[in-house]
């Protein structure tokens, strides 16, 4: 069904991948500002690296598929200058995206380089200099990354939604479910590198920490994915509701549309409802045993990753479905 | 001014002969939509309204369209438009239940919108409506080719065209009406079901015509201010008919069966 689509996968990989990164940088510039006195104790330095880490590789390369997309990739900066005054405030989302996307890509890169080790890859002044550095802009740099990163989340809807002869990405809910999802997937990731990256050591303060961070993580995603799904009913409301091109575009993803199986069972039970549950499980059993948060590690790594499958989904299904539907009547 | 373009020549011609108004340096285009502006402030200008400029528009009688796909082949012809996309396509409407059925026919193309959505999402300005004749353009040196346009057209009228990989459209033959022709799609038409002209002067074909027909535009609800009007148009499609009722609509639109 995808061979005649006007923006197929370039578009929902990177609404994925700009998604899930910006998701990430915004949830490590968030623990990193609230430094040791959060939930995560001494650990927030580790997550908040690790966000920072993951966040900036996927905005550059969903950026990267953006300009592959277009019909003339190499003249992608006419965006900019195709007349400097004009394109500087022309109110196409699509343009002031493009500005977005380079702010967030240049800021994210140097917000994700103060947390790198300099004395491991470069010797002499030079580390020094670099380590002087890191420690005096990561602040400032994870100030400004986490409402940029916010913003691209948000700018990804508007530029869907910008367009009333595509009902189903025409309206105000879409931005909600995009930031939502973005920021679970990023906390999923984050989830998923933490699990990963951390070696049981004997020091039993550093397991608790880890477990601590474990338990925190799992929480806000379960807050996340429940508010994800109450954004989902309104999105189904406010196209049910409304008479007309909406009411009819909703349709593919209600039960007998055409994309609704792929809706139901990848974004709605493997990506919410099955996390949802199970993390919900792990965390209450937590609070009967002590407040000592433990998982067994294959779930620890299925959790995060069917989160991150179920946002992939949605942009998928979401990019699908509105190309499929448009106003009804000739 | 008057749509025929015998006396759109004349006039130029005259206003040429005469020295008027730098005519001479400028395109026919231009000169044509000058003599069309001053043509219309002294009709607007007793009553005190701002001139509305020329609007060129165009009217389809469906009652006189045989499906011949005349224009179509025009279009293609006219503008060298690539396999498998169109600027100009006829749609047919299947209804009815055995032996009670008909069959209508919609010519198609861009609706050169007064409140076009293409143009308000263009990330580089390359798509714009030009203020002197009300024809939504695509700058083919400063289009990327994001598709963008195309995904904000309530009507499918745009595509990427595979060979220049611009966003193409239709323009309403901007180089012949530059010239005071009408539309190749127009020139073409088997059952003289197309009527070109300037919408805003009342004395054209197009107004007149206009002012005693009931007239429709496609998709009025989404608010874009079409200006390509039908007579005669049913817009019934499969999600607008009532229950039983058979309806089958059949774009012809390159090798695309669904509806952009």
């Amino acid at each position: 069904m995808e061979h005649h689509l006007m923006w197929s996968w370039p578009v929902y990989w990177y609404l994925f991948l700009a998604g899930t990164g910006a998701g990430a940088i915004a949830v490590s510039a968030f623990i990193y500002l609230r430094g040791p006195k959060g939930n995560y104790g001494e650990r927030y330095f580790a997550l908040a690296k690790y966000g920072a880490l993951i966040g900036p590789l996927p905005v550059i390369i969903g950026t990267g598929f953006l300009i592959f997309e277009l019909g003339r990739p190499f003249r992608a900066f006419n965006i900019m200058t195709s007349n400097f005054w004009y394109a500087a405030f022309n109110p196409s989302p699509m343009n002031y995206g493009g500005w977005l996307l380079v702010l967030v890509g240049g800021i994210s890169v140097l917000y994700a380089m103060t947390f790198l080790d300099w004395n491991r890859y470069l010797k002499g002044g030079l580390a020094a200099t670099l380590m002087r550095w890191s420690d005096g802009a990561r602040k400032p740099l994870a100030s400004i990354s986490a409402p940029l990163a916010i913003a691209t989340a948000v700018y990804t809807a508007m530029l869907l939604g910008a367009m009333p002869s595509r009902p189903l990405w025409n309206t105000p809910v879409l931005w909600m479910l995009f930031t939502v999802s973005a920021l679970s997937t990023g906390i999923a990731a984050i989830m998923l590198a933490n699990r990963i990256f951390y070696r049981k050591t004997d020091d039993s303060k550093q397991d608790g920490l880890f477990h601590n961070s474990g338990y925190w993580l799992t929480l806000s995603d379960i807050i996340l994915i429940s508010i994800e799904l109450v954004v989902i009913a309104l999105f189904f409301m406010f196209a049910y509701v409304t008479v007309q091109d909406a009411s009819h575009a909703i349709k593919i993803l209600l039960p007998g549309g055409e994309l609704a199986p792929l809706f139901w069972t990848y974004v709605i039970f493997i990506g919410l409802l099955g996390p949802l549950v199970l993390e919900s499980f792990f965390v209450i059993r937590s609070q009967y045993s002590g407040g000592h948060f433990h998982a067994p590690y294959l779930f620890e790594i299925a959790m995060p990753l069917a989160v991150i499958v179920g946002g992939f989904m949605l942009r998928y299904v979401i990019v699908v479905g509105g190309q499929l539907t448009g106003p009804i009547g000739l | 001014m008057s749509d025929h373009p015998e006396e759109k020549n004349e006039r130029r011609e005259f206003l040429k002969a005469a020295g008027g108004v730098a005519v001479g340096t400028a395109v026919g285009g231009v000169a044509l939509s000058q003599a069309g502006m001053a043509g219309a402030k002294t009709e607007a200008g007793a009553e005190g309204e701002s001139d509305p400029g020329v609007q060129y528009g165009m009217v389809i009688d469906l009652r006189r369209c045989i499906g011949c796909h005349a224009c179509s082949v025009a279009c293609k012809a006219e503008a060298d438009v690539p396999m498998g996309v169109a600027r100009s396509w006829v749609e047919y409407t299947e209804k009815g239940q055995y032996p009670n059925v008909s069959r209508s026919f919609l010519p198609r193309l861009c609706n050169h919108c007064s409140e076009p959505d293409c143009v308000r999402v263009c990330p580089t300005g390359a798509t714009y409506k030009r203020p002197q004749d009300g024809i939504v353009v695509i700058d083919q040196g400063v289009c990327i080719g994001c598709l963008y346009c195309a995904q904000a057209c309530p009507y499918g009228a745009r595509f990427l065209n595979p060979v220049t990989r611009f966003a193409d459209k239709c323009d309403f033959c901007i180089h012949r009406v530059a010239k005071g022709l009408v539309p190749s799609c127009v020139n073409t038409c088997q059952g003289r079901a197309r009527t070109f002209g300037d919408m805003n002067d009342v004395n054209s074909e197009i107004s007149l015509l206009m002012s005693k027909n009931p007239v429709s535009v496609l998709r009025e609800h989404i608010g874009t201010n079409p200006n390509v009007f039908y007579i005669g148009l049913d817009s019934t499609d499969e999600n607008t008919k009532k229950p039983g009722q058979y309806v089958r609509v059949t774009t012809h639109k390159g090798i695309d069966k669904k509806r952009g």
